[in-house]
């Protein structure tokens, strides 16, 4: 098989630095090329020595490499529509961020743009190339539990902001600067957009779709953020299972500006913990355990340091995959709507104080 | 272990990145790619980071190692302290040079210590229900910090899930979704295997520090017979201890 040329654009995504090595491992990929979004971005990735190129203007990359195929969006939320654009336009395919976009109306011009370019566009949900996950899914498919009848999921970090600020953004965030609800400062465009995880594997798991959702924020942990940082969502799948999703930042961090050892001050960065119960029985899981653990350098505080990160290379076979075999990614930008579209009803209730149905039915 | 399923993850994997032909075989228990002996336990990730720990900063004046090992009934302790004691050389980053042990029934307990005056304890006991998942600890106690790779305040052994269903409790703990299906033992030897066919890992190395492990669990058991400690000259020349390339997200 040919070797897909692919490029990064952006470099101030929280994820960036996650596909270094599988981008330079994979045989089956020749990272010819990157494009920062500024130079405090392009100074951030030279850190890592990656020995790949990297520019400042889209348009001279290309230039430079007229053979990319495929790129790599690592951007901020509110550069997506445009750079997705560039490259259907130009026939490149996509590995797009968690988040393509919350404005409805972009998002359909997304689709109709990838569609009438023939690209593939997969979305970055790098949990189901976890094999954790992928032993929970094989659980549920073997009916071990029977029919799911209620699901508890965290996707509980660190803040990202102090790196990656745009993440502290509305209007980078969110894509448009929207107040939570009445009589409250802050915005859309917090923990809630930069965890998506736990809102589309119950729909893989059950498969079934949302119904309602209703959800709650707290009292931020951060002082100044103009963006939610703890919130809460309980509600429905249109099967009838229950689901409670704790999406929060809650987990305070080190205020670092390029993540590294000692960036976490709880002992562990991110979780995602998952308790399912069925009619036949129940299942709790730690997609991110076990691990190793210290109180060594840099803070001398109990860490807890992960021993595994599959997800961004079965991630990167697939795209390679979708893109030489002409397949669908399971993650696709028509399949992902549901997931921005319940993401979008928990914003929705934070505002109304009621209940949201899901995509507006 | 399925011999047939582990050479077809290798080939999965020489496929996929490229490394030189080569196959697992097995021989007394221990798997080998042509006549060099497999050191999977080096290839485990928790092992990998806390290796990267103590060359990275993380720890600094490495001064004790205590490691425990627990297998099901009839398991080869010497085998067992053998994987143990190359553990303790390797993170540790010096030889062993000398070994006293007590042992006992399906048991064995040693204390021994490395060249560069580390002090290693290493608990194995064969005492496990057939069946039954083996388990250990690797604990790392420096002048700058403690290393483990089991959580604090618990002697039970993390899994990632835990399933209640019709038949009982299932745990389970999937660590490589390359090599998904393949038991934890098989995981790391087709790893290490790669490793080996890709040259990331040195053959002679592996041969050496085999050797080394071997010679010093049997003096282990001959320690416990003559009631007196075993002395292990250290010969100069290839550090069998150097850690290899591995993948680094952090």
């Amino acid at each position: 098989m040919k070797p897909v040329k692919i490029a990064m654009m952006g470099m101030t995504h929280g994820h960036t630095r996650k596909y270094y090595q599988t981008l330079l491992d994979n045989q089956k990929l020749d990272w010819v090329a990157s494009c920062a979004q500024d130079v405090d971005a392009k100074k951030t990735y030279e850190l890592y020595k990656t020995g790949v190129p990297c520019y400042l203007d889209p348009e001279e990359m290309y230039k430079k490499h007229p053979d990319i195929e495929a790129v790599v969006i690592a951007s901020a939320n509110d550069r997506h529509f445009e750079q997705v654009k560039w490259c259907a336009e130009k026939g490149i395919h996509i590995l797009s961020m968690k988040i393509p976009t919350f404005d409805m109306k972009e998002y359909d011009e997304m689709i109709a743009l990838c569609d009438k370019a023939g690209v593939v566009c997969q979305i970055e949900l790098e949990m189901h190339y976890n094999s954790v996950v992928r032993r929970l899914k094989k659980l549920i498919a073997d009916g071990a539990i029977g029919k799911i009848k209620s699901f508890q999921a965290t996707n509980i970090t660190l803040s990202p902001v102090w790196a990656f600020p745009w993440q502290g953004d509305p209007k980078a965030s969110f894509g448009s600067v929207v107040p939570l609800k009445a009589g409250d400062p802050r915005f859309r465009g917090g923990a809630l957009c930069d965890h998506p995880h736990i809102f589309d594997l119950i729909r893989h798991l059950t498969g079934s779709s949302f119904d309602y959702i209703y959800a709650e924020v707290a009292p931020n942990l951060r002082d100044g953020l103009k963006v939610e940082d703890m919130l809460m969502a309980v509600g429905k799948m249109k099967d009838g299972t229950s689901f409670l999703f704790d999406p929060s930042w809650s987990r305070l961090e080190e205020k670092l500006k390029v993540p590294g050892p000692g960036w976490e001050r709880f002992p562990k960065r991110m979780e995602v913990n998952v308790t399912i119960t069925g009619e036949k029985g129940m299942i709790s899981c730690d997609c991110f355990g076990p691990n190793v653990y210290h109180n060594g350098a840099p803070n001398d505080r109990y860490t807890v340091q992960y021993t595994y990160f599959d997800e961004w290379i079965g991630l990167i076979d697939e795209f390679v995959a979708c893109i030489r075999e002409h397949k669908t990614p399971l993650i696709n930008l028509k399949w992902h709507k549901e997931t921005i579209q319940a993401m979008l009803g928990c914003y929705e209730s934070i505002q109304s104080g009621k209940i949201a149905k899901v995509g507006g039915k | 272990m399925n011999m047939k399923k582990m050479n077809k993850g290798l080939d999965f994997l020489r496929g996929k990145y490229g490394a030189a032909k080569g196959e697992i075989t097995v021989k007394d228990g221990h798997c080998f790619v042509g006549s060099t002996p497999l050191l999977p336990g080096r290839m485990e990730r928790k092992i990998v980071e806390l290796k990267k720990m103590t060359e990275n900063g993380t720890l600094e004046g490495v001064s004790t190692l205590r490691f425990s090992s627990f297998a099901p009934k009839g398991a080869d302790l010497e085998a067992m302290l053998a994987k143990e004691l190359d553990l303790a050389a390797y993170l540790g980053a010096s030889d062993v040079v000398r070994v006293m042990a007590a042992a006992s029934g399906a048991a064995i307990n040693v204390l021994a210590k490395l060249a560069n005056d580390v002090n290693v304890s290493v608990e194995i006991g064969a005492g496990l229900p057939k069946g039954a998942e083996p388990y250990d600890r690797h604990e790392i106690i420096a002048k700058r910090g403690v290393a483990c790779d089991q959580t604090v305040d618990t002697h039970t052994k993390h899994e990632s899930i835990r399933c209640w269903g019709a038949d009982g409790m299932e745990e389970f703990t999937d660590v490589d979704t390359e090599l998904f299906g393949l038991s934890y033992d098989e995981i790391w030897n087709v790893r290490a295997a790669f490793a080996l066919l890709q040259k990331r890992a040195d053959a002679k190395v592996w041969k050496a520090a085999w050797a080394k492990a071997t010679k010093a669990a049997k003096l282990a058991f001959a320690a416990d017979k003559s009631k007196a400690a075993k002395t292990i000259a250290v010969k100069k020349g290839l550090d069998t201890n150097q850690s290899i390339k591995v993948a680094e997200v952090r």
